[in-house]
């Protein structure tokens, strides 16, 4: 039973729209006013620790997890050295834009107008990716819903797992900064690169003993309350609270209290340095669990009070917000910071890894129903049938909760990257559905590429069905293709050109984040940047991997090359001179072509025609982006993952042969276009893992929607659970399903004050349902509900 | 060979253990009042098509992986399963062959010599009761029941994991007295068989508009919670083992 106490805090967690502080924003900009000349490192190293300590401290009533990111209770930041251009543009419309909406007052506007975006005109790590983008880049990559990296130049990279087992839990960030000082100790004065090194650990240095110096002003402020509260429970929580803040994060913890309170402060300390998306917690259970059976033998926790712990912690997670782009929050939606925190699986040697704290995430996700953490499961053909039980327990309450992965699948996607045995088994998930580790570097949803543009670029000489504008390469008209085998080769050939471009807008992102935005605080928190004694930013981490490309539209394509082939090339329905003026018309007076465009067999239902084409164009994405390498020399890496940028992506493509029409959502990850699945979700299924999903080692993602009804009983969650071992076993790395009728879903739309807790499965993560605009919350209504009968 | 199925129904989970298919088999000896699946009283009609033998098998092949996982398998359903027999015993030779879980669901209007064959390479029976009465069985199904009742004693006594199935409509035999009457047939006659109770609906209705019929009147309705939970509780009390496959 969720106490009283979490129970407020979720109330106003779930009411409470999202407030956004300038604290961070205004120390950041007066430190960097101090620093110019220093190197970039110690720059924002300098920048976080006078943030650590100046940022004004609130302790919330009722909290047993302390630290805040600016004033508010829900809340959120501004990151002006990335990118402050969007904020000026659009921030007088943030309470009033449809998605991911915030407050932000006109004095608070009036300030920041005045105070902080003049210092960085200029500086910024937009306008320098901006000014660096050759121009035939920029014409298909920025704001066009063909190619989009936005998130990575507009924003921090965030992508990274601290590493709990290996450095934090073991040093406390007092431990990690002797390390620093004795590695400095080491370098050698007259060596340019060992000077580079010294600025590193200085850095580091400095960012320790802010996140130290933060806890401290933490502990400082518990006690003060404790002294001045009439409650004496309550006063002696504080002073707990403020023993904590005392010994952490500079020391490891001691007890299951204290180490949850040090995972809060390092996701604090993350997001202040960079308001990153994807600052994962990682295998939570493997390295909480110890403190959680200590503490139980020693008799100084119960269970209620640990899961009470665990609960707060979720709501911590959930009360920051993401501040992004109205561009970025429709490839993102749902206030989503992506915090992904996973649980069971196998151990780095291999045994059972489920333990108690396994049960309790899910347990808390059930409680809380917050949006965050991202709860995902690892599942092995043999777990154990308690927890997977458990898993489709918590599936048929309707959260979206939790994202299932295949254990082995996650470990050969990274065994295909070149990870030892051992790292690749001890994998957690990053963001939505991205197979990652502690010990690694990578920009996990670097860009989303466009698919369904490729396939109009090749039936419509290379120019964009709805502006006409030349987008793609030149192409001879598509009466001229005379065999299906043409139509291919030019989808493939304005394919390669666009995984062309989209290396070319990642690879001057790299540079630009290099130069300008190192990460020292995050830096300190992995285990190989501290022996190498080099930034993230500059390949520091153990495992770097190259750039995940998302390949958005592939059921849109391989329906659409399906309907070509069969209406044109098979069955003789039309030419492909009319098949191109239908598109070009939005199908306007060709509604008898559309039916029977539609009527062609749909990705999605385990119909070999069409999935072979899908499985084509996979593996060639794979090939063609795998050949390029990043700025340290490794291979692009390719994903289909969800997010919600099937959504504005849809936007930007004109009709296309499978029957959709200008504008529509495109489809997502591996999943079946909306609405065409309609066998069943075991077809589904053995569509998707005909994909050789683990070579795209950036994570699949398949998203599924069912009935409630379907697993309301022990037997159907029993059933549910050997359809999840099925796919797992036929090469399926993800599945998630959304199990809440259509009748909820239309009267949250009628009534949302109602609905205000209602979780929605999105694409690789959930959210509130309420707090999606319209158009996607149809689209998510608009998802096949599968009924099984 | 082959035989004449209105379709193959993948991802079932009610008629049997674990995710099953079931296959419908067209063609039924009975013609009940309130039928949901119309299309299936005759071997052919505009939903209903001829498949080959090979043709399912390799359909339910692909099906393997999700049966093996969950313990599933397939239902030979209809119509009536057993109104082609030589097909039926086809595909249930293959499948026993392959090592497959098998379960039919039938109204037990057959010939029993010439179905035991079948019913042993059965892992699980269904099979419906729907009125004791003879007179009102002849009216609403149009044949009396006495095979069936033969066929459903016979049955029990195989040896087989058998559940009896009513369906349960008001204006039938949604009442106590066609009920207790079922009930004492089984405890009697049929030992050892579970019991479920099946509320009656009108999913069917769209069918019977496809096939250019009218479907039933509101003469049949169906029952509440409260009368399915109660008609329960009277076959517990009568000493059945009343089992849900929900």
């Amino acid at each position: 039973m969720i106490t009283k106490r979490i129970e407020a805090i979720r109330q106003n967690y779930v009411n409470a729209k999202p407030q956004i502080s300038c604290e961070r924003a205004a120390i950041w900009t007066e430190s960097y006013k101090s620093t110019e000349g220093q190197p970039a490192c110690i720059r924002a190293a300098r920048a976080f620790y006078d943030c650590c300590d100046r940022l004004s401290v609130h302790i919330f009533e009722g909290e047993l997890v302390v630290g805040a990111i600016g004033e508010f209770r829900k809340c959120g930041i501004l990151t002006p050295e990335f990118s402050w251009q969007w904020v000026d543009r659009e921030m007088d419309h943030f309470a009033t834009r449809p998605q991911d909406p915030y407050v932000m007052t006109e004095e608070q506007r009036k300030f920041v107008r005045e105070s902080i975006f003049p210092y960085w005109k200029g500086k910024s790590l937009e306008e320098a990716f901006l000014a660096r983008l050759p121009e035939g880049t920029r014409r298909v990559g920025v704001d066009t819903g063909v190619i989009d990296s936005d998130s990575k130049w507009r924003q921090a990279v965030g992508e990274i797992t601290p590493d709990y087992q290996d450095v934090l839990f073991p040093l406390g960030f007092g431990g990690i900064l002797r390390r620093a000082e004795e590695q400095m100790k080491l370098l050698d004065d007259t060596k340019a690169e060992d000077e580079d090194k010294r600025d590193f650990y200085q850095s580091v240095i400095l960012a320790c003993r802010g996140i130290i110096r933060l806890a401290e002003r933490y502990a400082e402020e518990a006690e003060r309350l404790a002294g001045l509260e009439s409650d004496p429970q309550r006063a002696e929580e504080l002073r707990a609270i403020a023993d904590n803040c005392r010994k952490v994060p500079e020391q490891p913890p001691k007890t299951f209290w204290q180490a949850i309170q040090f995972v809060w402060f390092t996701q604090l300390g993350g997001i202040l340095s960079e308001n990153p998306l994807a600052l994962n917690p990682g295998r939570f259970d493997q390295y909480m669990d110890p403190y959680y059976e200590a503490d139980l033998a020693a008799g100084k926790i119960t269970p209620d009070f640990a899961q009470e712990l665990v609960e707060a912690l979720w709501l911590k997670y959930s009360e920051w917000v993401w501040t992004i782009s109205a561009n970025t929050a429709d490839y993102f939606a749902g206030y989503n910071q992506f915090q992904n925190l996973t649980v069971g699986g196998k151990t780095r040697d291999g045994q059972d890894g489920t333990n108690a704290v396994s049960y309790m995430a899910l347990r808390a996700t059930e409680e809380v129903r917050t949006h965050q953490p991202g709860l995902s499961v690892r599942i092995q053909a043999d777990c154990p049938k308690e927890f997977l039980s458990a898993v489709t327990h918590l599936v048929s309450k309707g959260t979206g909760f939790p994202a299932i992965h295949s254990d082995n699948v996650g470990y050969q996607m990274l065994l295909n990257l070149g990870y030892s045995p051992e790292d690749a088994r001890d994998w957690s998930n990053c963001g939505c559905v991205v197979p990652h580790s502690r010990k690694t570097g990578e920009w996990t949803s670097a860009a989303n590429l466009n698919f369904g543009s490729a396939m109009e670029y090749a039936l419509n000489q290379g120019k964009s069905l709805m502006s006409g504008e030349q987008m793609g390469l030149f192409e001879v008209p598509a009466s001229e293709f005379t065999s299906y085998d043409e139509v291919e080769a030019a989808f493939f050939r304005q394919f390669d050109n666009l995984c062309r471009h989209t290396v070319i807008s990642l690879v001057t992102a790299q540079r630009v984040h290099r130069e300008m935005v190192p990460r020292p605080f995050l830096s300190a928190c992995n285990e190989h940047c501290l022996e190498s004694g080099t930034d993230l930013s500059r390949g520091g981490a153990k495992y770097n991997i190259g750039p995940v490309v998302t390949g958005i539209g592939l059921a849109v394509v391989a329906n659409s090359l399906a309907a070509v082939k069969k209406l044109v090339f098979e069955d003789h329905v039309c030419d492909m001179a009319t098949l191109a003026k239908a598109l070009q018309a939005n199908w306007d007076g060709y509604e008898e072509l559309r039916q029977k465009a539609a009527a062609c067999p749909k990705y999605g239902n385990d119909d070999d025609f069409v999935d072979d084409i899908a499985r084509r164009v996979a593996n060639h994405f794979h090939d063609q982006i795998h050949q390029y390498k990043d700025i340290f020399g490794n291979p692009f890496t390719t994903a289909f993952m969800g997010i919600s940028n099937y959504i504005p992506m849809g936007r930007a493509l004109g009709a296309t042969p499978d029957g959709r029409k200008n504008g529509e959502p495109s489809s997502e990850g591996v999943s079946p276009y909306v609405g065409t699945d309609t066998s069943t979700p075991l077809a589904a299924m053995r569509s998707s893992a005909k994909l050789n999903q683990e070579m795209h080692s950036g994570g699949t993602l398949l998203n599924l929607r069912l009935s409630p009804d379907l697993v309301a009983t022990k037997r159907g969650q029993a059933n549910l659970g050997a359809m999840i071992l099925t796919l797992f076993s036929l090469g399926g790395f993800h599945v998630q399903f959304n199990c809440i009728s259509s009748d909820v879903l239309h009267a949250a739309q009628e009534h949302p004050e109602n609905y205000r807790d209602l979780l929605v499965r999105v694409a690789g993560y959930s959210t509130q349902f309420v707090n999606l605009s319209r158009s996607m919350q149809d689209a998510i209504i608009a998802r096949t509900e599968h009924s099984g009968f | 060979m082959g035989g004449y199925i209105m379709q193959l129904q993948n991802y079932s989970v009610n008629d049997g253990d674990g995710i099953r298919t079931v296959v419908f088999l067209a063609g039924c000896p009975l013609h009940c009042a309130w039928c949901a699946n119309p299309e299936g009283q005759a071997l052919q009609n505009s939903m209903t098509h001829w498949a080959e033998t090979g043709e399912i098998l390799s359909q339910l092949h692909r099906q393997e992986p999700f049966y093996r996982a969950s313990g599933g398998g397939i239902t030979f359903s209809g119509g009536e399963a057993t109104t082609q027999p030589a097909f039926l015993a086809e595909l249930t030779d293959a499948l026993y062959d392959e090592g497959y879980s098998l379960a039919i669901e039938t109204c037990g209007q057959f010939d029993f010599a010439r179905i035991e064959p079948v019913l042993r390479k059965m892992d699980h029976i269904f099979m419906d009761l729907k009125l004791m009465d003879p007179k009102r069985h002849q009216k609403f199904t149009g044949v009396d029941n006495a095979r069936i009742l033969e066929n459903l004693a016979r049955t029990a006594k195989l040896g087989i994991p058998t559940t009896v199935r009513i369906p349960t409509i008001l204006g039938v035999n949604g009442n106590d007295e066609d009920m207790a009457a079922a009930f004492d047939f089984l405890v009697r006659q049929c030992p050892g068989v579970t019991l479920e109770l099946l509320p009656y609906h009108r999913y069917g209705e769209g069918k019977y508009r496809q096939l250019g019929l009218t479907p039933p009147g509101a003469e049949f309705d169906i029952p509440s919670k409260a009368q399915m939970a109660h008609w329960q509780q009277m076959a517990r009390a009568a000493g059945l083992t009343v089992v849900s496959y929900r």
